[in-house]
């Protein structure tokens, strides 16, 4: 134990070429996480279960009495509605028979809409805010994979970034950067033709997802609803992102840009889904070459 | 028993610290403001001073560790907090030779160590470009927060612990010192 007395700097000096080493090691794109990672993260994953089951019972009672107090006036509003959904469920399932008739025509049976969803909670949150990622309980023992969408019933939220064998990491919208691209879909009542674009990331200094399209449009409504359009091999199709919040061109003036509102909430986050592609996906590695 | 307690302690700060931010009200969050709670480096710094002995590592190891394990379950860069929380675990070594461990030097040290640490992990995450964010930005929104919450928590600790601390660390090395 003399040895720390002794070599003061040495030591410093030894434990910045450990830190650079490890930084490097998990920087470098990694397909799987090593061994004793998910050992960790599958261990703690489980007493985090245990812990937090009252915490999280806590802190829902104070969220449930706040949501008590609105409780009249949605009522009403929700009763009005419950109206229309009658109708809208009438029609969709008239379609689904349809679409089921034309596919067993076509001899068709897989579409980049199936997936199978997986229903998982958040056990915890990263306290080092500049990662943003929570974990969930479930893992590779449930089917979850890495790259697959993560959604809530108000829309997407992030992508499962690791897979352990108990639990994974999920990181969230707001964490996305060039590498996560997404390509999706804007919903233009008038056009039968979508609009094509990419969700190129999460923007800081706007508070907004931002998403370049891949040709000119002409008119494109705010407030025009954003799909996944499941082109980017990963994600299904029809995935809920957000809605267009605001229209404009990047710096150079040549590709039209807009500034998405994501529709989930990623700050309040207790149960959420994780889609499994039905379908065949595409390496993220293959993907990337496409979209580049 | 501090054998025992001690890891279980820090096990369990480690683990409630994946709940800490839910804890945080949005308003602070939505206002920009970022609040990160070292509860971990704060109960290592009070055994370093009140446990540990001038001539023993095991606080260190203990930093070591915990870093590593926050580093894995929590973020996805390795090494980053282990490294921080090792420096300054050794710097408030350092200091505890020089300085008479009493509430002062307690308060002091964690203060400084807070803010080191804070601003190592923000020096090293802008060098690797995990985040982006102008140092004034950063003093201003996440280091200032930052440190008066987890000062707050320090007091909380400092008169939940100490005592026993000094306890069990009387326990232990006195106990090894007779057997000698």
């Amino acid at each position: 134990m003399s040895f720390f007395r002794r070599k003061r700097l040495f030591t410093i000096l030894l434990a910045l070429i450990v830190l650079v080493g490890l930084i490097g090691f998990s920087l470098t794109d990694r397909e799987q996480r090593s061994t004793i990672e998910e050992f960790f993260q599958d261990t703690f994953g489980w007493m985090q279960q245990i812990v937090l089951t009252p915490v999280n019972y806590v802190s829902s009672f104070f969220s449930n009495i706040d949501s008590m107090i609105d409780m009249y006036d949605e009522n009403q509003v929700l009763k009005e509605n419950l109206g229309q959904y009658q109708k809208i469920l009438y029609e969709v399932q008239e379609l689904r028979k349809e679409n089921q008739e034309l596919m067993n025509l076509l001899d068709k049976t897989e579409s980049i809409r199936d997936y199978t969803p997986i229903q998982a909670t958040v056990i915890a949150r990263s306290p080092e805010q500049w990662f943003k990622q929570v974990t969930i309980d479930k893992g590779k023992q449930d089917g979850v994979e890495k790259d697959m969408a993560v959604i809530t019933a108000e829309g997407m939220i992030g992508k499962i970034q690791s897979a352990s064998q108990f639990t994974s990491t999920v990181l969230l919208l707001n964490g996305f950067d060039r590498s996560n691209r997404i390509a999706v879909n804007v919903n233009l009542s008038e056009d039968d033709e979508d609009a094509r674009g990419f969700i190129l990331g999460y923007n800081e200094e706007h508070d907004k997802l931002l998403l370049e399209f891949t040709e000119y449009y002409e008119e494109i409504p705010e407030g025009a609803p954003v799909f996944s359009s499941g082109l980017g091999g990963v994600f299904p199709h029809g995935l809920e992102i957000g809605v267009i919040e605001e229209l404009t061109t990047d710096q150079y003036g040549l590709t039209q840009i807009a500034y998405v509102e994501p529709s989930a909430n990623v700050n309040d986050l207790r149960h959420v889904i994780v889609i499994d592609r039905d379908l065949e996906t595409s390496t993220s590695a293959d993907v990337s070459e496409e979209e580049d | 028993m501090s054998r025992v307690y001690l890891p279980l302690i820090l096990t369990l700060l480690i683990v409630l610290q994946g709940a800490a931010v839910q804890l945080v009200p949005t308003s602070i969050s939505e206002a920009g403001w970022i609040v990160v709670i070292h509860s971990v480096l704060l109960f290592l710094i009070l055994l370093k001073l009140f446990y540990d002995l001038e001539n023993t590592y095991y606080v260190l190891i203990f930093a070591i560790l915990s870093g590593l394990i926050i580093d894995i379950i929590y973020t996805d860069i390795i090494g980053v907090y282990m490294f921080s929380y090792s420096i300054l675990v050794f710097f408030v070594h350092g200091m505890r030779k020089v300085l008479h461990a009493n509430f002062y030097v307690a308060t002091m040290l964690t203060f400084v160590s807070i803010g080191v640490v804070d601003f190592l992990l923000y020096l090293i995450y802008q060098f690797i470009g995990v985040v982006r964010m102008d140092l004034t930005v950063y003093l201003s929104h996440r280091l200032m927060p930052t440190l008066i919450v987890n000062m707050i928590l320090f007091f909380l600790f400092y008169l939940l612990l100490k005592k026993r601390l000094v306890k069990w660390s009387n326990e232990r090395f006195d106990h090894k010192q007779s057997a000698h």
